[in-house]
């Protein structure tokens, strides 16, 4: 939900559409409600709810229609538009939202997204509006303690709180965690990373270093994404990467029917064929026992 | 002479670039910034003709805002197209070196073609046997007037070099339909030609591109430039065309990695298409590989020889095999032939070795 323009749409496109970023320029005003399915990760089944912004739906949807929108809400993702006239009159209508929410779908999850992080080129003025944003979401949200995240179609930003959005989705999250730190330990690899297929978000990993800056595969998702849209206007459809050198040896593959996967190992004693028959034996395990 | 610096077109900064933005390396690291070339100091030099000029040299040359240090930007230093729209006019001759001995150099733009104001650029730029002119023409705008200025400068040039390759790049294109580019090609093709046998001016060497800074087109036609000036460039391509056939390959292209300009391709001819294509698998490669510059020890000077493979769904595949820091070889096989990825492999190390010999 959000106001009018603020970039609902383009974001949904963008990540479960396959649109380009330039594409969304064509997209217009979304009418009432526009529904869409998507399959995530083999039996999720995401319904997600895309309600136009304009003054005379959101009437509509905070009065009659009260019930059925906010009814059995899993996650609210309310959208911020950075450029906005009026940021008092967007939280009021986020309060607004989060009442009804409050009233009908008490457990439901809600992410905040600032929207349009672009216009704002220096990095420390991005982290400071953001948190002039956390800070008074943080007082009017009540009971809800939504998350905040700065996005842009035009980085990887988008990606990154998706994928944290969907990561709370998958209902045996911790047990594939798991999984994958051992088959990481297991391959002596560096960094495990599993991708959603079509959307190619990140849905988890497991790394060898102690700390990871977050976001860090976010921009292989977008890269990976931008190139596939690229592959299809030659009539190719991308598989699979390889990369191999002195220092390391990178894989990106197929994995199960619902995921791609990421494999870093730095070790040169690891000859790259035995990491390839190393995924493609894990395939069946995370396949059948996990479901995914 | 100016060497590129830190700014756009202009202020030197005294270290000589090889390349910035996103930088291919043999060990992997991605850095961005300057680097220093081997060997020779910091230098700034403001005062015209004290550097001497490369021996293999591209010159930039038109209107001013004709879109030259947009385009030499775009490809050398990694600046987005949007980016560009703010730039400042060139003052000074700038330099920006491709591998292999060659270099760019982006002239300022000059008005009206006359004397007085062309002081600063003496004839002998124009001198010796792999020295190419780029005339980068506007279509957007006055097209009499940057021809007018064209015919000038190609007079001069021939004065003292009679075959100077004269390649004129139809700029800012971009938003033009497919029909439209051809017909403005066309006429502005009609145009010069005309023109130049009235004027007896020597057109056996004039060429024309269709350019926009906002897709791969500049990166193509500067390919197509430079493949004169390549040094032993008939040797590449018989190599090349070898190792076509040796293997089963589509098509093969020696890659400059910073700026996405290829050296040299096999004879079989080069879609714009497939030429976009690569261009792009090239940058998603990068990006990739961003992930991983923390594996990469620092500074390391041996080249690793990095090979990257690329598969599509269908028998698609896109081979890269590194030769040096700064050029790679890039495969494009869709035969599926069995055992066929490790002869490759090898004959495709063998290549790159060759090059590595060739080229310095």
């Amino acid at each position: 939900m959000g106001r009018s323009g603020a970039g609902k749409t383009s974001m949904r496109s963008l990540i479960f559409s396959n649109y380009s970023a330039h594409d969304t320029r064509r997209l217009g005003a979304t009418i009432d409600v526009e529904h869409s399915t998507v399959q995530f990760m083999g039996d999720l089944s995401l319904n997600i709810w895309d309600c136009g912004g304009q003054h005379k739906y959101l009437e509509n949807y905070l009065n009659e229609q009260r019930e059925n929108i906010f009814g059995n809400v899993e996650v609210l993702i309310y959208v911020f538009d950075l450029e906005t006239a009026s940021r008092e009159s967007e939280y009021q209508l986020y309060d607004e939202c989060l009442q009804k929410l409050g009233i009908y779908s008490k457990d439901a999850k809600v992410y905040t997204l600032v929207h349009k992080m672009d216009k704002v080129p220096d990095p420390e003025q991005k982290e400071a509006r953001l948190e002039v944003y956390r800070r008074a979401l943080a007082e009017r949200s009540g009971m809800f303690k939504p998350e905040v995240f700065g996005t842009s179609i035009w980085d990887f930003s988008l990606y990154h709180a998706w994928s944290q959005i969907v990561h709370r989705l998958v209902p045996n999250m911790s047990t594939i965690e798991r999984h994958l730190e051992k088959f990481r330990a297991l391959t002596d690899a560096c960094e495990v990373v599993l991708f959603e297929r079509a959307t190619f978000l990140v849905v988890c990993f497991a790394t060898s270093h102690e700390t990871v800056p977050q976001g860090r595969f976010m921009t292989v998702s977008q890269a990976i994404k931008t190139y596939r849209n690229r592959c299809s206007n030659v009539q190719e459809s991308f598989r699979s990467f390889e990369i191999h050198n002195k220092n390391y040896t990178l894989f990106i593959e197929p994995f199960t029917k619902s995921t791609y996967i990421l494999v870093i190992t730095s070790d040169p004693e690891i000859e790259p064929a035995v990491t390839k028959a190393n995924i493609k034996a894990a395939k069946p395990h995370f396949q059948d026992k996990l479901m995914i | 002479m100016v060497v590129s610096g830190n700014g756009r077109g202009g202020g030197g900064s005294g270290v000589r670039r090889n390349s910035t933005g996103l930088s291919y390396t043999h060990d992997g690291q991605v850095y961005t910034g300057l680097t220093t070339e081997t060997g020779s100091a910091a230098d700034i030099t403001q005062s015209k003709g004290d550097e001497e000029l490369a021996e293999r040299r591209v010159l930039f040359m038109g209107m001013p805002r004709s879109g030259k240090t947009s385009i030499v930007s775009v490809i050398f230093d990694g600046t987005q197209a949007y980016e560009t729209l703010g730039m400042l006019p060139t003052v000074l001759p700038t330099m920006y070196p491709l591998m292999a001995g060659i270099v760019v150099y982006d002239f300022p733009g000059v008005d009206d073609y006359s004397e007085t104001q062309y002081n600063n650029i003496s004839e002998s730029v124009y001198e010796g046997e792999h020295t190419s002119l780029v005339y980068v023409v506007d279509s957007q705008g006055d097209l009499q007037a940057s021809l007018s200025t064209m015919y000038s400068i190609i007079r001069t040039a021939q004065s003292v070099n009679a075959d100077i390759p004269i390649n004129i790049f139809i700029n800012k294109v971009d938003g033009l339909s497919d029909e439209l580019k051809q017909d403005t090609q066309q006429d502005i093709q009609n145009k010069v030609m005309k023109t130049m046998t009235y004027e007896s001016l020597n057109s056996t060497f004039v060429q024309f591109f269709l350019t926009t800074i906002y897709d791969e087109s500049i990166r193509e036609a500067l390919s197509r430039v430079v493949r004169r000036l390549v040094p032993r460039y008939n040797t590449l391509e018989t190599i090349l065309n070898s190792f076509c056939s040796k293997s089963s390959l589509d098509k093969a292209f020696l890659f400059d990695m910073n700026t996405k300009i290829y050296l040299a391709t096999d004879s079989t001819p080069t879609e714009s298409l497939l030429y976009m294509f690569t261009c792009h698998t090239l940058a998603a490669i990068e990006e990739i590989m961003t992930l991983c510059s923390s594996y990469a020890p620092m500074g390391e000077e041996e080249t690793g020889m990095q090979k990257t493979a690329v598969m599509m769904d269908g028998n698609t595949r896109i081979f890269v095999y590194q030769v040096n820091s700064c050029l790679a070889l890039l495969c494009l096989v869709s035969l599926k032939v069995p055992r066929h990825d490790s002869l490759l492999d090898f004959n495709g190390s063998k290549i790159a070795k060759a090059i590595r010999k060739i080229l310095p």
